[in-house]
C-alpha cells in the first residue's frame, strides 16, 4: 500500500445570483481505516431550494450507498426513485459524480449527467476509457464508469454544468464556456503552478467561470470539486508543558527531528523549547493585534505563538471562516493548519495555575478541551489526517 | 542617555488583564516620554505563578521595578518619575 500518498479533496461553488442557496451539492469523506475516499456532486434539477433537496439527497444517498460496496445499478435505481418529482416537470432527477478512491491506487468515477471530468496527470489530460451502464427502470439515464490506477500528482476535476455552460448569454460565448475551455485554464494554471493545492484550484476554476458570465453574475449553480493525490504536507504542534518536567527534553527532541513543518503554541511551552534546544525566541512586533497576543521567532521552528487565546480564535475562524483582511498569530496559525495534510498535535496537560484564577475571563479554557474541538474539526471539515498525542 | 526599558508581559493571563492597551505606548507614547523609553514584549515573566493570592497582572516592569495590576496611568506615571530621578541626577 502506498500509504506515503496523500488525497487533497476541495470543493468551491457560486450559487444562481437569483437566488440564496446552491442547487449543487458537493460531499467528501475520507474512511480511514479503509484509506478510501468518496467524493460525490451533485447537480438539483432547477436551482434553489427545491434543488438543494435533490441533490443534497443525492449526495447523501450515493455517499451511504458507495461506502458500503452496495451494487452501482442498484443504488442508482434506489436514487432516482427516491428523489421527490417535480410538480411542474413531472419528473425527479439530479445529475451525480462520484469519485471512489483507494490509496493503494484504484480509483473508480461514477458519472451521470454531469460534464465529463477532467483527468490531469503532467499537465496533460489523461484519457481513461469507460463504460456506460443503465439502472433497469431508467433505461434512458446513462452512468459512465472510469477506472484507473491514480498516481502522485494526478488530480481529478469533477463539475456541475455551470461550469462548462458558464457565459451562455454572453455574445462571446455563444456556446458557454465548455469543457474544452475549461481544461485549457486548468492546463494552464498547472503548467504555471504545478503544486496548485486543490482548494486554490477548485476556487481558480469557478472564479474564472464567472468571469464569463454576462456582468460576472452567477446564471446557473457553478460547483468544482478537485481531487489531488500528492506527498502529504506536515506539520506537528506542540503546545501546554508536559505534564512531568522530565519529559521536557524528549518533546523538545521530537521538535528538532520532525520531517514537516512545525508550530508551537503556549508562551511557557516555548519557554521551554528554548532552554532546551538552545534557541533564541523573540516577539514578532508584526503581528500586533489588540485582541491576539503576538507570534514570535524562534530559528527553525515556522510559527510560535501564544496558547489558549490564539487556540481559541483558530477554532473560531475554523467554524466561521478566516479574517482575510488581518494578520495575527492566530490567522498565521489557522493558515498553517488548512496548509497541512496530516497534523501530528503534541499536547502538554500540565495545568497553567495563573489561569485558574476565577477573575480571569472563562475563555482560559482546558487546553485540553479546546484542543479537542479543533482537531476534530480539522477532521470532519476539512478531512485533515490528526494523530494527537498527550504528554 | 540609556533609554528606560519597559517591559511588557505577552503571556496570557496579563493579556487578558488589560496588557494589550500597555503595549499600545509603542505606537501612542505621550510626546514627552517617547523618545526615552524601549518597549520590550516579553513572554510570560512567571509573576502570575508567584505567590499564592488572586492574579495581580498584568505585570509591568519598569527598568526592572515590577508593577502589578499595571495600567498605562500607573506605567507612564512610573516612567515619569525615573525620567525626573535622571535629570535630576545629571543636573
Amino acid at each position: 500500500m502506498n500509504s506515503s500518498l496523500f488525497i487533497e479533496i476541495s470543493s468551491y461553488q457560486e450559487h444562481k445570483y437569483t437566488e440564496s442557496c446552491f442547487g449543487d451539492a458537493v460531499l467528501s469523506k475520507k474512511l480511514p481505516e479503509e484509506q478510501r475516499i468518496i467524493s460525490v456532486l451533485s447537480d438539483g434539477l432547477g436551482s434553489g431550494v427545491k434543488a438543494n433537496i435533490l441533490s443534497s439527497m443525492t449526495t447523501r444517498m450515493a455517499m451511504k450507498f458507495i461506502e458500503s460496496d452496495l451494487d452501482l445499478v442498484r443504488s442508482a435505481g434506489i436514487m432516482m426513485q427516491a428523489l421527490p418529482i417535480c410538480q411542474i416537470r413531472k419528473i425527479s432527477y439530479a445529475t451525480f459524480s462520484i469519485v471512489d478512491a483507494i490509496l493503494d491506487g484504484k480509483t473508480r468515477i461514477y458519472e451521470m449527467d454531469n460534464p465529463q471530468c477532467i483527468i490531469v496527470r503532467d499537465a496533460k489530460q489523461l484519457n481513461v476509457s469507460h463504460h456506460e451502464i443503465t439502472a433497469d427502470n431508467w433505461k434512458d439515464r446513462i452512468i459512465n464508469v472510469y477506472q484507473f490506477v491514480a498516481q502522485e500528482e494526478d488530480r481529478i476535476i469533477i463539475m456541475s454544468d455551470g461550469v462548462t455552460q458558464a457565459g451562455l448569454g454572453n455574445p462571446k460565448y455563444p456556446l458557454g464556456w465548455q469543457r474544452e475551455g475549461v481544461w485549457t485554464f486548468i492546463e494552464n494554471q498547472v503548467r504555471r503552478k504545478p503544486h496548485i493545492s486543490a482548494s486554490a484550484l477548485a476556487e481558480a476554476i469557478v472564479h474564472e467561470a464567472l468571469t464569463k458570465e454576462p456582468e460576472e453574475k452567477a446564471g446557473d449553480d457553478i460547483s468544482c470539486t478537485v481531487i489531488y493525490f500528492r506527498k502529504p504536507r506536515k506539520l506537528l504542534l506542540l503546545s501546554g508543558p508536559p505534564f512531568d518536567e522530565e519529559k521536557d527534553k524528549e518533546v523538545a527532541e521530537l521538535l528538532d527531528y520532525y520531517d514537516g513543518k512545525t508550530a508551537i503554541c503556549g508562551g511557557t511551552t516555548a519557554n521551554i523549547i528554548e532552554r532546551e534546544l538552545c534557541l533564541k525566541c523573540e516577539i514578532d512586533k508584526t503581528t500586533f493585534d489588540p485582541n491576539i497576543p503576538m507570534a514570535s521567532v524562534m530559528p527553525g521552528i515556522d510559527l510560535v505563538t501564544e496558547g489558549i487565546l490564539t487556540l481559541t480564535d483558530v477554532y473560531r475562524m475554523l467554524k466561521e471562516g478566516i479574517d482575510e483582511d488581518k494578520d495575527n498569530a492566530a490567522v498565521r496559525l489557522t493558515r498553517l493548519l488548512l496548509d497541512s495534510d496530516k497534523i501530528d498535535f503534541v499536547i502538554g496537560t500540565k495545568i497553567n495555575e495563573a489561569h485558574q484564577d476565577p477573575n480571569l475571563p472563562m475563555e482560559l479554557d482546558i487546553r485540553r478541551n479546546i484542543v479537542k474541538k479543533i482537531f476534530r474539526l480539522l477532521q470532519s471539515k476539512f478531512l485533515k489526517e490528526i494523530s494527537v498525542k498527550y504528554v | 542617555m540609556e533609554k528606560i526599558e519597559v517591559k511588557i508581559c505577552a503571556g496570557t493571563a496579563c493579556f487578558v488583564m488589560g496588557a494589550p492597551q500597555i503595549q499600545a505606548l509603542e505606537f501612542s507614547a505621550p510626546e514627552d516620554i517617547a523618545d526615552r523609553i524601549e518597549i520590550v514584549e516579553v513572554r510570560c515573566m512567571n509573576h502570575c505563578n508567584k505567590g499564592s493570592g488572586y492574579n495581580k497582572g498584568p505585570f509591568v516592569e519598569v527598568n526592572g521595578e515590577l508593577i502589578e495590576e499595571a495600567t498605562m496611568e500607573k506605567v507612564v506615571a512610573k516612567i515619569r518619575e525615573l525620567i525626573a530621578k535622571e535629570d535630576e541626577e545629571n543636573c
